[in-house]
């Protein structure tokens, strides 16, 4: 990880950006921004569980729940507080952040990879039948609707950015500036003697721990980091659709997309998750007539992948050079 | 609160637990022999409770029939998806992610195969005995008396198994240590597979002989799934016995909860002692360190 970055990788990021930054000048066809803004949502949700599962080593499989209670806490921070949502969307990100440390701290002690999975899960059902049940606050099954949009602001050149359901241009540079946040902190961490230290931690808990890591606090810290990213995730996707169920917030159906698109792009990689959601929710929307066949599509692309492609799609291309170069080793 | 009420609500409690021992005991199988977490074993219960919809309902045997039947559907059913997913993974470095992540796409796959096989609608089944069994002021349907009964010989059957045929010989050398159980010439692999297929048979009796209480639709596998998880947490993972004591312990902490509360609680009642559990034993309550 301390590798720097080769000028292909380098070049790429670059390109990936320019890209993004200019795609809006192309076409601003709404239906396409709406399309790239979940990308980037469930992006960023993707990047943050897999530095958890794919850096850490922490497999968790109810991520889903900081999810819920970003969106939940500042929609209902919003709403009852009056608070603006700009403030409210680091709230939502505090609080699962908060909680992430308080339901990481009990499992993270313990070493064993099934009780993670399994507190996890049930952590995240506590919170979905809590949203469902509170209905008084919530709405429950009915849904919370009219939560406030992000104020809108005056640029010096662009002049006002407003943020209204039928101008997605705004929603989807805040988007890229959320995302390029987020990557920006994980390659960040990864790159520094954390970030090595939690590969060691992932590859080696006891060994990690004779050089002198800190297993609990590290483990902590990163589960509450993710938590923390994730509700942020969460907080923006209830202020741009303005309206939350506990099934599309807290759904274990969330979840199983998420783990679906790590996996297909490639845990325990940078762009892996990111191009996941990418290709995952651009593939669904295509066929949208299949919508039926979603779940039972991911099922099949969760089992398909750890089969046979456990590394991802984004490792292809390495692995075929890979190959190559190993070949040419042979050969000499 | 009438005291009669209150000790029909926890034999009532008693009688819920015992269809979680079973849930929990075949996920206590599966990890005990193999280390593996199961995430598709609720949908054996699912598939259990259609087979037993489709062969009483639309087929017409007796359940003394069609029960034992749809148990043996499910344990080659168990068997021949543990023989093309697991048995390839559980070889390969990196086992204890990859396997839970498949068991998950799987229960995903045979969740959603459901829903387009069987449509959304929830099935039910006529109650296998009628009639209610009183004592004094206790009142209780002989369908879950039966039940009951159910559970208790078959945690009987599997006990006996386990303790003295060659098969629980294997089973329980395998799950002490795999690689010894190897060296002395137990078929390893095979004894995986039937366990599996057993894990996937417990589930679908409990499914079958609560088809008449509990509705049969494809959603149902993931909320007794997670049921299972917090019997196995409070018996310590992995263990038999633990998974028994512990599955009847959260049908009585269920049913006195529900008093208390409300019975859409009832879930967040459960979950909530499994975390504390963790918390404060992680070896599980009724298990050893």
């Amino acid at each position: 990880m301390f590798r720097p970055f080769t000028p292909q990788a380098l070049l790429g990021m670059t390109a990936a950006l320019a890209a993004m930054l200019l795609l809006p000048l192309l076409s601003t066809d709404p239906y396409l921004m709406h399309v790239m803004v979940l990308v980037m949502i469930f992006g960023i949700f993707a990047s943050a569980w897999n530095l958890v599962t794919g850096f850490a080593g922490l497999k968790t499989f109810g991520h889903h729940a900081f999810f819920g209670l970003g969106a939940y806490g500042s929609a209902l921070m919003s709403i009852h507080l009056g608070l603006s949502p700009w403030l409210t969307l680091w709230l939502g990100g505090l609080l699962a952040g908060a909680a992430g440390l308080l339901i990481g701290t009990p499992i993270l002690r313990i070493r064993s990879m099934p009780h993670v999975a399994i507190v996890t899960l049930g952590f995240a059902e506590i919170v979905r039948i809590c949203i469902a049940n509170l209905s008084g606050l919530t709405r429950g099954e009915m849904g919370l609707w009219g939560i406030p949009q992000f104020q809108g602001f005056t640029l010096p050149i662009v002049g006002k950015v407003s943020f209204t359901p039928a101008d997605k241009v705004s929603f989807y540079y805040l988007a890229l500036a959320l995302t390029v946040l987020t990557l920006f902190v994980i390659v960040r961490l990864m790159r520094s003697k954390t970030g090595l230290a939690m590969l060691a931690m992932r590859d080696g808990e006891d060994a990690a721990e004779s050089l002198g890591v800190n297993l609990t606090r590290l483990k902590l810290m990163v589960f509450g980091l993710s938590a923390f990213i994730v509700g942020i995730a969460g907080g923006f996707y209830a202020h741009y659709l303005s309206i939350l169920t506990p099934q599309s917030a807290v759904g274990v159906d969330l979840m199983i997309s998420i783990i679906a698109m790590v996996l297909v792009g490639g845990l325990g990689t940078f762009s892996g998750p990111l191009a996941g959601a990418l290709v995952l929710t651009v593939l669904i929307e295509a066929l949208r007539d299949l919508e039926n066949y979603r779940l039972l599509g991911y099922g099949l692309l969760i089992v398909l992948i750890v089969m046979f492609l456990p590394r991802g799609i984004v490792t292809l291309r390495e692995r075929l050079t890979f190959r190559q170069q190993e070949q040419a080793d042979h050969g000499r | 609160m009438n005291l009669a009420i209150f000790l029909e609500q926890i034999l009532n409690g008693l009688i819920s637990g015992s269809m979680y021992a079973l849930i929990g005991s075949g996920i206590a199988l599966v990890y005990g022999t193999m280390r593996v977490l199961n995430l598709a074993h609720g949908e054996f219960y699912m598939l259990g409770g259609y087979f037993t919809y489709y062969l009483i309902v639309q087929i017409g045997l007796a359940p003394i029939v069609a029960i034992p039947l749809a148990v043996a559907i499910a344990f080659c059913l168990g068997m021949l998806i543990q023989k093309l997913t697991i048995e390839y993974l559980i070889v390969r470095e990196n086992w204890a992610f990859t396997t839970i992540a498949a068991t998950l796409g799987l229960s995903i796959i045979l969740q959603n195969a459901a829903l387009l096989m069987f449509g959304e609608q929830f099935n039910t089944v006529p109650y296998y005995v009628s009639g209610v069994l009183a004592i004094g002021d206790i009142r209780l349907p002989w369908q879950r008396v039966l039940i009951f009964l159910v559970a208790l010989a078959t945690i009987g059957g599997m006990t006996w198994l386990l303790k003295y045929t060659r098969l629980g010989w294997s089973i329980r050398a395998t799950s002490q240590d795999r690689d010894a159980a190897q060296v002395v010439g137990i078929p390893v692999r095979r004894v995986y597979m039937i366990c599996f297929g057993l894990a996937a048979a417990l589930g679908a009796l409990a499914a079958a002989m609560l088809a008449p209480i509990n509705a049969i639709n494809p959603w149902a596998g993931m909320p007794i799934l997670l049921k299972g998880f917090v019997v196995v947490i409070l018996g310590g993972l992995g263990s038999f016995p633990g998974a028994i004591i512990g599955g009847l312990f959260l049908g009585v902490v269920e049913a006195v909860g529900v008093q208390l509360t409300s019975s859409e609680w009832r879930d967040v009642i459960s979950f909530t002692l499994m975390i504390a559990v963790i918390w404060w034993r992680p070896w599980g309550v009724f298990g050893t360190k």
